[in-house]
């Protein structure tokens, strides 16, 4: 804390900042986590419909879901349509961005908007699009064609934050791993991506997010197959029925437990690579 | 030369039988094993899966495999790209007068339905009518209960926010009736004497609701004091009271896709044929609240429980029947102008 | 600052064909479906090119007034989003790393949650019975629970409550990775906290803070649950107008035209940004 003692640093006025800054940034993290607050409890509620605070508590809404295997199945496609299409995006899309901001080709504007185009377009227009082209070859209603309309959904994500986290990379640090004798792909494994580790995990949580909240696409395209949210959607429309909220406190354990083994795995790698190791 | 003809006759009844047999051999091979049918899922789904496809099933070994939800949207996507995967697509009634002017739907073999006893509203050509429901008034118990929609848009005498369903469709006819037209008279739709009963209205409107769901929601919450809703999941839900007279009754339809695999078809006429006998429809009014088209459904359904169901003597005669015709021919038009009073708001 | 191919990292880079495999399973599975559909903006009832169904779009004043109103409430959104989410960013960045954690758990988390469930549970907390009327009501501070659902005031809450993880996690990503030693330079040289934030952190922070902005821009335009829940009918936005074109009129030639000049409208503003971006590249 060697900062030299400027004129105007106010010891006053930096403190009335600061508490300023905190304050604000605890209004809007409770902003944030106010829905979060609200339905874990309501899940253990006994109530039929929606009620904060919970009158009495029990597990019922639970033992439908698990109780349900339509749920299970549900849930079942959801997440591994999810790990699957958000994993794709973030390969197909980290090195799309990477040969966007270092390559030098003709047209790399239009390819970049070419790969933005998902999130613009309006989902119900793109899933028409996409009834018709699986129709064509016959893979309406399969696993795959699912799977190709949810990393398609991903992937605009994965290039916009990408991008932005390449152009701020120092390009003479992978410089410098070259003529240490590096082949790209070693650069970009073991250089580049640990690096960028928190905007890479930040382009796949948003494809991950955006492949389980999606049901556009998925109602038009998927046949038989049932997510987590064509289910509640569809039902929603007749009742509110706190099932969901169960749901979505599963999921909430479900992330909390990734984010931990996430945390776990990076406190090791550091350990791991520290000099002297 | 006898000889000669003689073994030519033969050769030819045996090649003839030869063809007769084959080609039945090869109908046979193409009786369906399993039939696929969009429906609109939930609650809706379950009835259909327990009260019809059940006994379907059991007397003909064919499995039906639903997917849902449905809208005319897909059903073109459907027709458009050759590739039928539903041989039973549900709609509503004005849905379904859109999808036979686009020429999405095939007229059915009544036939071979050869159905029980229904109302007439049910037996169109082109489409089997199944399912009836009702948008009808509600309000909290111990509230002041409701008779007519005057008494709706009465707003001194019934204080409170009201919500009303954002579907043009129901909402004008409903004004109408509000400004005192008679149920026999409600159509064609005097569009503009509906937009100018709505502007009386239009202040005291917390909520146009566009979910089912909503409507019961809004009034457990307080939000409103009375609301129009749909009949399903008001009638069993002990918090509120409703009335059936003067509510819109409609219809809910199954259709073909024009260019159904024939065989499919004809297999989905035993389904039909399943949905229209009253004992089926009495399973399926336990597991929803809403009734299918038979004229004998009174005597199938517990008594006790008559005055929860659209079709029961005493609630269907109190009720305007929508006109899914008239209403169709002018969707576009009365959507533009319904946009435009919602931008108004 | 030399851009030139012959630097060893440019002549190992692959970049071309790192674009390849993207761009072919986008052109299949993507691009060509969607000039199909958007196709039918151009094609008239009997077969043939015309540019009716773009004159019906104009003329009808409902679907331009939509349009605008969507444009209009994304604005509103995105301003909000920054308003609240750069600060929070900062402070998350300066707190200890296990601080860090568990802020950035709290915008995560909510993620988790499907939009449907979202969009219910405000009704919960803000609704005329909901817990913040009811605090209200008892304190004795208003006499008539406060509207703060069913009208525009709901959907831009219930908006920026969904989009604001969009622009805080790759901002915080991106501030992270500014060098504190940068700004103690600037200090050291003599810079007021206010100069050494505006001129070397800010700018720093401009390119993530530019994509964030965009993504919930061009996020707003799409949505139609929250709308349709919290908007309780007054908010049409164009989401919700699609949706009806397509599933239920159907009037496919319409919503076709309609999506062409939503997306000509986001390209072009996408495009400006790529060029804004391309000015405070370092390299």
């Amino acid at each position: 804390m060697s900062a030299p003692r400027h004129i105007s640093a106010n010891p006053a006025v930096a403190w009335v900042n600061r508490t300023a800054l905190a304050l604000s940034g605890i209004g809007v993290l409770v902003f944030l986590a106010l829905p979060v607050v609200i339905v874990v409890p309501m899940s253990f509620s006994s109530a039929s419909s929606l009620r904060f605070p919970p009158e009495s508590f029990s597990l019922r809404w639970y033992a439908e879901v698990f109780g349900d295997p339509r749920w299970l199945q549900a849930m079942n496609t959801s997440l591994v349509l999810a790990l699957l299409s958000s994993t794709l995006a973030l390969v197909l899309g980290g090195l799309a961005a990477y040969g966007l901001v270092r390559g030098r080709f003709f047209g790399r504007m239009v390819v970049q908007s070419n790969f933005i185009a998902p999130l613009i377009i309006p989902s119900v227009v793109i899933a028409v699009g996409l009834y018709f082209a699986l129709a064509y070859v016959g893979a309406l209603g399969s696993f795959g064609g699912l799977l190709l309309g949810h990393t398609l959904l991903g992937v605009p994500y994965v290039v916009l934050i990408m991008s932005v986290a390449f152009r701020s990379f120092d390009i003479r640090i992978e410089q410098v791993a070259f003529t240490l004798g590096a082949s790209w792909f070693t650069m970009f494994r073991r250089v580049l991506i640990p690096n960028l580790l928190p905007s890479t995990a930040a382009a796949w949580i948003f494809a991950f997010v955006t492949s389980f909240d999606e049901v556009v696409i998925t109602t038009f395209i998927s046949g038989t197959h049932e997510t987590v949210p064509k289910r509640m959607f569809n039902e929603l429309v007749l009742q509110v029925n706190p099932s969901i909220t169960a749901i979505a406190t599963l999921l909430i354990a479900l992330s909390l437990a990734l984010m931990g083994l996430a945390a776990h795995l990076m406190r090791r790698s550091r350990l791991a690579t520290r000099p002297g190791s | 030369m006898r000889r000669t003809v003689l073994w030519k006759a033969l050769c030819h009844g045996l090649l003839t039988m030869g063809f007769a047999a084959t080609t039945a051999f090869a109908q046979m091979g193409n009786a369906p094993k399993e039939l696929r049918m969009l429906e609109s899922g939930g609650p809706s789904g379950d009835s259909i899966e327990q009260a019809y496809i059940k006994p379907f099933t059991e007397k003909t070994g064919i499995r039906v495999v639903r997917e849902s939800p449905t809208s005319t949207g897909k059903l073109q996507a459907m027709v458009q790209s050759g590739k039928i995967t539903s041989t039973l697509v549900e709609l509503g009634a004005t849905n379904v007068v859109m999808a036979r002017t686009l020429g999405l739907i095939e007229p059915l073999d009544w036939n071979a339905i050869n159905p029980g006893p229904l109302f007439e509203e049910a037996k169109w050509p082109d489409a089997f009518g199944y399912q009836y429901f009702s948008t009808i008034m509600v309000w909290r118990k111990g509230e002041k209960p409701l008779a007519t929609w005057a008494d709706f848009w009465n707003v001194k005498e019934f204080p409170g926010k009201r919500a009303l369903p954002d579907y043009p469709s129901y909402t004008l006819a409903l004004a109408l009736l509000a400004d005192g037209v008679k149920p026999e008279e409600l159509y064609p739709l005097d569009v503009d004497r509906a937009f100018a009963s709505l502007e009386k209205i239009k202040d005291h409107v917390a909520v146009w609701w566009k979910a089912g769901a909503q409507a019961p929601q809004l009034l457990e919450d307080r939000e409103v004091a009375y609301s129009a809703a749909w009949s399903g999941r008001i009638v069993e839900n002990d918090k509120l009271d409703y009335t059936y007279n003067q509510g819109l009754l409609m219809l809910s339809y199954f259709v073909v896709p024009k260019g159904a695999d024939p065989a499919a078809k004809s297999a989905a006429m035993g389904l039909l044929h399943e949905m229209s006998l009253a004992r089926n429809q009495a399973v399926a009014a336990e597991v929803i609240p809403y009734t299918g088209a038979s004229t004998e459904i009174e005597a199938a359904i517990d008594p006790a429980k008559a005055s929860l169901y659209p079709t029961s003597e005493a609630n269907k005669k109190v009720q305007a029947l929508a006109d899914p015709v008239w209403t169709a021919t002018n969707a576009k038009e009365i959507e533009k102008r319904w946009q435009q009073f919602k931008l108004g708001l | 600052m030399s851009r030139s191919a012959r630097s060893p990292g440019a002549l190992r880079s692959p970049a071309l064909w790192l674009v390849v495999p993207l761009l072919l399973v986008m052109a299949a599975g993507f691009n060509l479906p969607l000039l199909v559909m958007l196709g039918r903006s151009v094609v008239g009832a009997e077969g043939g090119f015309t540019l009716a169904h773009f004159a019906e779009v104009a003329e009808t004043s409902v679907y331009t007034k939509v349009l605008l109103n969507t444009l209009r409430i994304a604005v509103i959104t995105t301003g909000l989003c920054i308003l609240l989410g750069y600060p929070l960013a900062y402070w998350l960045r300066r707190l200890p790393p296990r601080w860090q954690m568990v802020g950035l758990s709290m915008v995560v988390i909510p993620f988790w949650i499907s939009i449907l469930v979202r969009t219910y549970a405000w009704i919960v907390v803000l609704g005329n019975a909901g817990m913040v009327n009811r605090g209200l009501l008892g304190l004795g501070l208003v006499d008539e629970p406060v509207s703060f659902l069913y009208n525009e005031l709901g959907v831009i809450i219930g908006t920026v409550n969904v989009l604001l993880p969009f622009l805080v996690l790759p901002l915080f990503a991106a501030m992270v990775k500014i060098d504190d030693r940068l700004l103690r330079a600037a200090e050291t040289l003599g810079a007021s906290p206010w100069t050494t934030f505006w001129r070397v952190f800010f700018p720093l922070s401009l390119p993530s803070l530019a994509a964030g902005a965009v993504l919930v821009f061009i996020l707003t335009l799409g949505f139609f649950i929250t709308p349709a829940v919290l908007g309780g009918g007054r908010v049409p936005m164009i989401a919700n107008m699609l949706d009806l074109l397509v599933n239920q009129m159907p009037s496919w030639e319409i919503a076709s035209a309609i999506s062409t000049v939503l997306l000509a409208v986001t390209l072009a503003l996408f495009v400006l940004y790529l060029r804004l971006t391309r000015l405070e590249e370092s390299t």
